[in-house]
């Protein structure tokens, strides 16, 4: 299972701070063409952590089960 | 002194830490939510200068947050009206009022009399003007946000570390201020706070400063998670200028180490105290050799550009105890006529 964390305006959109993927392994690419077809996460500006680490959204990258994914937007509210 | 008595007897802070924060210049971007909370500590805590940067009049729907600001405050300018507050938490403190908004125009002006800039704004256009601002003058910026019960704190720019655009490039789509998406007032206060934390740890010299890193804090579940920038260089030691030490001019003037005046001849004002020597830039190439190189060297020029240069030189011919004097000979000549007329306050 790969878990998915989101944050700001994307959790909104989730209507979740996170959720767990029954895949067992995934290329980021595909996660997040997954993720945008299930809420439109291409409409907001956003990084990617993989367990803490933030990667490029363009690397290619496996995602395998028990790894810990997080969709970071900036925010902007003071 | 008795005023900041608890703080100094911490380790890592003692009387030269107050001295550090007495000697600090720090600029608030923005006095609303997150500012209200900046501001006060910073303050209270002996930070000698900080600057305001707001055009905003108070507004009622201000008050449950902006807690600098009360009822019969509406309609006022939130900079002249947060300026009063803090004078009264520490008389001893230096504060600039810009009533006025940060634009790419006037940034680098204001952020030109300060050391370091805190984010404080709910406004992603004004970040990018800040980070470009913070990258052209080599200062770092303490950001701080919030989306409803969610806050971001990070340090850019920091000791060559990553920059707000290495993390969030800019593109066209936006993202919600409170006025939209709502806030409560723990939240930022609580961010504010971070932010106000951040800054006293880069200033005293302190434990880990979340550069390279983004804490994102969720107050409904109180969770914290810090993200590491993996696709940026890790904060390294700067290639050049930076790496040297910035002392305040009123360190500068204590000790009798040697005070390098850079300056071509004849530039004003003369600083003729008895440690001071000088070289020009100009000649420093040829004439180093006269210098002592284990001996410390502090230096100065008219705007502190020179100084970069000449510690630059010094430091490719060996010299290794090299430090910079922050400001010019002006601030020199003003620290030396302050040692003389006043005892040593916070």
């Amino acid at each position: 299972m790969i878990t998915v964390n989101y944050f700001g305006n994307i959790a909104e959109a989730v209507q979740s701070d996170s959720e767990t993927l029954a895949q067992k392994s995934m290329s980021l690419t595909d996660l997040l063409a997954l993720l945008d077809s299930k809420y439109a996460i291409g409409h907001f500006p956003f990084q990617v952590a993989i367990n803490r680490k933030i990667v490029s959204k363009n690397q290619a990258v496996t995602i395998s089960e028990a790894d810990e994914v997080a969709l970071l937007p900036p925010f902007a509210g003071g | 002194m008795e005023r900041f008595q608890r703080q100094i007897i911490l380790q890592g802070i003692g009387i030269s830490g107050q001295q550090k924060l007495k000697a600090s210049r720090v600029l608030v971007v923005g006095a609303g939510g997150l500012g209200c909370a900046v501001l006060p500590y910073l303050a209270a805590a002996g930070i000698g200068k900080i600057g305001i940067v707001d055009g905003d009049k108070i507004e009622e729907s201000n008050l449950h947050r902006q807690i600098l600001y009360s009822t019969e405050q509406v309609g006022l300018y939130k900079t002249s009206e947060a300026a009063q507050d803090l004078v009264k938490k520490n008389p001893g403190l230096e504060v600039l009022v810009f009533e006025e908004f940060l634009t790419a125009k006037n940034a680098a002006e204001i952020f030109s009399d300060f050391d370091l800039i805190i984010d404080a704004t709910d406004n992603l256009f004004i970040r990018y003007v800040i980070d470009d601002t913070c990258i052209a003058c080599g200062k770092p910026f303490v950001y701080g946000s919030i989306h409803q019960f969610q806050g971001q704190v990070s340090v850019f720019n920091f000791e060559g570390g990553p920059t707000y655009r290495d993390i969030f490039p800019e593109d066209n789509k936006s993202a919600p201020n409170c006025a939209e998406a709502g806030v409560l007032g723990t939240t930022v206060g609580l961010i504010g706070m971070l932010q106000a934390n951040e800054a006293m740890k880069i200033i005293l010299g302190i434990g880990e400063v979340l550069s390279g890193k983004l804490l994102i804090y969720n107050l409904l579940n109180n969770t914290q998670q810090v993200f590491e920038f993996g696709n940026v260089p890790k904060p390294k030691k700067p290639h050049i200028s930076e790496s040297f030490e910035i002392i305040s001019p009123e360190e500068a003037l204590l000790g009798d180490s040697i005070l390098l005046d850079v300056r071509e001849l004849g530039e004003l004002p003369e600083v003729s105290l008895e440690t001071v020597l000088h070289i020009p830039l100009s000649t420093l190439e040829k004439e180093f050799s006269s210098l002592d190189k284990s001996a410390e060297i502090r230096i100065f020029c008219q705007s502190g550009i020179r100084s970069r240069k000449a510690a630059d030189l010094l430091a490719r011919k060996g010299f290794e105890k090299l430090k910079l004097i922050r400001g010019g000979a002006k601030d020199l000549l003003n620290a030396d006529r302050s040692r003389k007329t006043e005892k040593t306050s916070f």
